[in-house]
């Protein structure tokens, strides 16, 4: 008979009416659960963790930093006052920005539910959100999101405005429809400061796309890759991974982006979390977990990217994510970058080396104005485009749903939406609805 | 004279230990297990290399960023 162990307990919300619920991470053998009970909804039970590297090896603690500026106050606790309130433990590493809630595909799982006909923000609306951003949170890195971004003619003119106002990295996330078809509109992207396209890959087989977007795209997405090329814009893809649709495909998905380097700068996995409509609770099935993801990069790749070269993130919670970042050598194999961390990190120092790695990383391989001419460049400045053009970078972020959602891992979140009233939101709290489909955030702004 | 003017120049600076003038001569930097052959001016007698503190601190230190993790 497998052991029932409590590992720990933690705080999380009822999946039916959002109340807050205490929880805890019970082991049973290989496998952690979140369990929780609702007084009056039952119990609940979602798993968070499977198999090596182990639960309790894939730790990285920090010591927790403040929000610089809080919009909101501590009232209901935890996840009720986020805006951020001053019991927020992180800063923001990422600002994400809903420029539309239009979209052009109806893809099955959606964080943002989008597709509406609402009407966009204007430029004067974006403006605020910007500043409110520079207020609380800095120059941090700002991701344009939606609905689908590019169905706004005027994008440019938002990612000019972004870097006027000093914000060192935009990156735009997009299905790269329009990327496709438009090369005038990818190189106005450019033009405008486009540092990078977080392009939605959910695999290199054709199969894939009309059942996860509804519609035959992986051309759509091939060109969106070359015409990024011809514009210098870095590309992440961004797979969602779905058991038994796209699982099978992850270590071809890696081996096709290190095809496309330096385009390609890295593949940010996003095992499938459930927002939206489910009234009945997701099975073990019907999710596929961090250590799961890292052990079938290293299979799927025959050990071309090794499991324990993916380390927990400096930044949000350890069991948010992981990331390796490598050096592609003449022989093609991967050489894995040191991790420097260490134990007791503060968490304002991990947010700033992470905004610093994701702008240098997932930015558009700059040529440097020697490189065409290798005999007169400085051979510090071709030694660093050397090195630019030959990293890459593996990562995934496992969002949180109704079900397996841990308070303590977003109270140390670093991904913050700008709600349209200009308050920052852990993305997850954000996203975050009960199996009605109904949200604790996104209707209220 | 500061660092800038002496790094430009392979006559202006002389070895603290030889005397001797530095040359242009290949160096082998490395960091983190990576290693990387650069032209630096160094003692030919005794192997001295000059880094001057604009390279320290600025291309050196960016190659330096780009190998370590976050």
């Amino acid at each position: 008979m497998i052991e029932r162990k409590i590992l720990s307990s933690t705080s999380s919300v009822c999946p039916e009416c959002l109340a807050k619920v205490p929880a805890e991470r019970v082991s049973y053998d290989d496998k952690v659960y979140l369990e929780k009970s609702c007084p009056q909804h039952g119990d609940f039970s979602a798993l968070l963790w499977q198999g090596e590297p182990a639960w309790q090896e894939w730790v990285r603690p920090k010591i927790p930093t403040q929000p610089q500026v809080c919009y909101t106050e501590v009232s209901k606790g935890c996840p009720f006052d986020c805006g951020l309130c001053a019991d927020h433990h992180q800063h923001t590493c990422t600002a994400l920005l809903e420029v539309t809630q239009r979209c052009n595909l109806k893809c099955s799982f959606c964080f943002a539910a989008a597709g509406g006909h609402s009407i966009d923000p204007d430029l004067a609306t974006i403006d605020r959100w910007y500043e409110q951003v520079l207020l609380a949170s800095g120059t941090c890195n700002i991701q344009l999101s939606g609905g689908e971004p590019t169905l706004r003619d005027d994008l440019p003119a938002i990612i000019a405005l972004g870097k006027a106002k000093g914000f060192n990295f935009v990156q735009l996330n997009t299905n790269g429809l329009r990327l496709a078809r438009d090369t005038a509109y990818v190189q106005r992207l450019k033009e405008a400061g486009l540092d990078s396209v977080f392009l939605q890959f959910d695999g290199t087989e054709a199969e894939i796309y009309p059942i996860l977007r509804g519609s035959a795209i992986l051309e759509h997405k091939l060109a969106a890759i070359r015409n990024c090329a011809r514009a210098n814009i870095g590309v992440v893809l961004v797979p969602t991974l779905v058991p038994g649709v796209n699982t099978h495909n992850i270590g071809a998905i890696v081996k096709f982006a290190l095809e496309q380097l330096p385009t390609v700068r890295g593949v940010h996995f996003q095992p499938v979390s459930y927002f939206g409509r489910y009234p009945k609770p997701p099975a073990d099935a019907d999710r596929i977990t961090l250590p799961r993801v890292m052990r079938e990069i290293e299979s799927q790749t025959n050990g071309l990217i090794k499991a324990a070269n993916l380390k927990p993130p400096g930044c949000e919670n350890a069991l948010c994510s992981f990331h390796g970042n490598f050096k592609v050598l003449p022989n093609g194999s991967l050489q894995a970058l040191s991790n420097t961390c260490c134990s007791g990190e503060k968490a304002e120092e991990g947010a700033r080396k992470t905004r610093s790695f994701v702008a240098r990383q997932w930015s558009g391989p700059t040529k440097s104005p020697g490189s065409e001419n290798a005999a007169q460049a400085d051979q510090w400045d071709i030694l660093l485009q050397n090195l630019k053009t030959h990293s890459f970078s593996v990562s995934a972020m496992a969002f949180q749903d109704a079900w397996n959602l841990d308070l303590a891992r977003l109270q140390d979140c670093c991904i913050h939406v700008v709600s349209p009233a200009g308050k920052l939101i852990p993305f997850c709290a954000y996203n975050l609805t009960n199996s009605q489909g109904q949200g604790l955030y996104r209707q209220g702004g | 004279m500061n660092n800038k003017e002496a790094g430009q120049n392979s006559t202006a600076w002389r070895c603290a230990q030889c005397s001797g003038p530095l040359e242009q001569g290949k160096v082998t930097v490395s960091y983190l297990g990576n290693d990387f052959p650069v032209q630096e001016l160094k003692c030919p007698k005794c192997g001295l290399v000059l880094i001057t503190e604009e390279l320290a601190l600025g291309k050196m230190a960016e190659v330096e960023q780009n190998l370590e993790d976050k």
